[in-house]
């Protein structure tokens, strides 16, 4: 009996022991690859060294004087404020139709909008390709718009059809009772209320677009590069240790925006 | 905010013609499906259509049906797809146990900092962004880079591994992409564990191993499902990783097909393959609908 029951208790030391060693292992995967990328962005080693043998901060002076970074970033920054305008211009005004009109098929219609998030991206990126072929948009800035918008309009539907189910019709209604007009209800009570989640929804639009690299290689054509783009480019053909660089400025504005995306959109829980 | 001003108009303008109409508290279907319209267009455009249009384009141009019969037969594309299957498979089992283990860590701690730290490893791939995340990869598995020299230091290794343009490359790329959403697909299942019944199940004497296999795995099996699924069928159709830590050595389905179209000019044979992996992607998804329900996948999606 004894005997058992030891061996049962060095079973589960055991075990317990295999699971903690699981998730360190997982967190420090996760951890460090990041980790790793900041420290080196610091070092001042012409070519990339690990352990770095000089530190500075010349791969940031390098990526905001030379040009070669400034115009990716600028026409990244111009898609995604794009992007974001017009997949809340698109998505908002619907998800208001859907969940306060009754309208025939309004499931089929969220289906239809988040099913992109899972189709396999490259299968999906020909698919664009060939109808953008026919549409005359590859290639132009339009048509990369257009395509991020699609490639952000599942989450914005998933950030706002969750926000609005929290958001009472019965207050709308109250104030129509009083005489207010529908439009004046809307514009009073739901979108104030909504408007942490739509700004929540327009950083990640924004932030997903800017992100974005497999439409851009099918769609965008030679004349086209956005940042992620570019750094795709530079990493296939040989290593500018400014990325470095770039990759923890994005890093550190991407972790802002996105905290506050969700600071915003626990706000309107 | 553009339909919201449209709506006046038709409103005012029905309100000059019969002025009894009763006040209705549902909005009218003709402004609802026109503010319906613009995403409506959108999908029906950019979502319905590609699709039509790839499986159209796959079976007229070209060789016609034969194009199917082009891609199976060539030896390149077969192999592409057992190594996209193969390495999807195995970023699902990755990506799944470390997403579970990481969802268990945050259910049962209580330290605050260990929760912090569980968030922003979650949270990490999603701020470096995709292709800084393959960059981060590139430069770790490098020959020169600190994990080769880490075992020559330690004196496991007497000559640098070979470790980038590998299949073991591609999977751990893809396993840091992926986690997070595996996460997120079983967070919802875990967080509703009543951890009461770990505490039952013990007293009763159950092993530490019987108590998650018995009580906790049971529970969260339709958020293990979900995650399995949406790992898988993101998975079968990544590009960047492949591309970045594949290179030619390790080609994707994905990296064939951008092949065909910019480098052979072969778009029926990229449609056809194309196809191909849309319907392996959909099947398990439909399968996997099916099995937990949409609840649970969509879930696993915000």
């Amino acid at each position: 009996m004894t005997a058992t029951t030891g061996a049962s208790k060095l079973l589960d030391a055991l075990a317990r022991l295999v699971g903690r060693t699981v998730v360190v292992a997982f967190l420090g995967f996760m951890v460090l690859p990041a980790v790793f990328i900041g420290v080196l962005s610091f070092s001042n080693d012409p070519y990339i060294m690990f352990p770095p043998q000089s530190w500075g901060t010349d791969r940031y002076v390098e990526v905001v004087t030379s040009s070669t970074w400034i115009r990716p970033i600028t026409l990244s920054l111009e898609v995604a404020a794009a992007t974001a305008v017009v997949t809340l211009a698109v998505v908002v005004p619907a998800m208001f139709a859907l969940k306060r009109g009754r309208v025939p098929g309004t499931m089929a219609v969220e289906s239809a909008g988040i099913a992109p998030m899972l189709f396999p991206v490259a299968a999906y990126a020909v698919g664009m390709y060939a109808v953008f072929a026919e549409f005359g948009l590859l290639g132009t800035f339009a048509g990369i718009v257009v395509a991020h918008t699609v490639h952000a309009v599942p989450l914005v539907i998933i950030l706002l059809s969750t926000a609005m189910d929290q958001i009472r019709p019965e207050l709308e209604l109250a104030a129509m009772t009083m005489g207010a007009s529908r439009l004046r209800a809307w514009a009073g009570i739901t979108v104030r209320l909504l408007l942490p989640a739509i700004l929540a929804a327009a950083i990640f639009a924004f932030v997903l677009s800017f992100d974005e690299a497999v439409f851009i290689t099918f769609l965008g054509g030679p004349g086209l590069v956005t940042l992620p783009k570019y750094i795709f480019d530079s990493v296939q053909f040989g290593v500018d240790p400014a990325i470095t660089a770039v990759a923890t400025l994005l890093m550190v504005v991407t972790a802002g925006l996105m905290l506050g995306a969700t600071v915003l959109r626990g706000r309107s829980r | 905010m553009l339909s919201l001003t449209t709506e006046r108009p038709a409103s005012a303008g029905r309100g000059t013609t019969t002025k009894t109409k009763p006040w209705s508290s549902t909005l009218s279907l003709r402004t609802a499906l026109l503010m319906v319209a613009p995403l409506g267009v959108a999908i029906a455009l950019f979502v319905i259509y590609p699709l039509i249009k790839l499986f159209w384009d796959s079976v007229t141009l070209g060789a016609g049906p034969g194009n199917y019969v082009a891609a199976l037969s060539s030896g390149a594309i077969r192999r592409a797809i057992g190594t996209t299957l193969l390495d999807s498979a195995v970023v699902m089992a990755l990506a799944v146990v470390g997403g579970t283990a990481l969802a268990w860590t945050l259910r049962t701690t209580r330290q605050g900092w260990v929760k912090a730290l569980v968030w922003a490893a979650v949270l990490l791939p999603f701020w470096m962004g995709v292709v800084v995340k393959n960059y981060a990869f590139a430069l770790l598995l490098a020959r020169e880079g600190p994990i080769n020299s880490l075992l020559l230091q330690v004196g496991l290794i007497q000559e640098p591994l070979e470790l980038m343009y590998t299949q073991t490359a591609v999977v751990l790329g893809m396993t840091y992409t992926m986690l997070p959403y595996a996460f997120l697909a079983v967070f919802p299942s875990v967080s509703m564990v009543n951890l009461e019944l770990l505490n039952a199940a013990r007293g009763m004497g159950a092993s530490e191993l019987r108590t998650f296999g018995g009580v906790v795995l049971p529970l969260i099996r339709p958020g293990l499902i979900a995650g399995c699924a949406i790992v898988f069928a993101m998975s079968i159709g990544f590009y960047v990783t492949p591309v970045l830590l594949g290179g030619a050595q390790t080609p994707f389905i994905a990296t064939v097909i951008s092949d065909d179209i910019f480098r052979f000019f072969d778009y029926p044979r990229a449609a056809a393959s194309s196809v191909i992996l849309l319907v392996i992607a959909l099947t398990t998804l439909a399968v996997t609908i099916k099995a937990v329900g949409l609840r649970a996948v969509r879930g696993g999606l915000g």
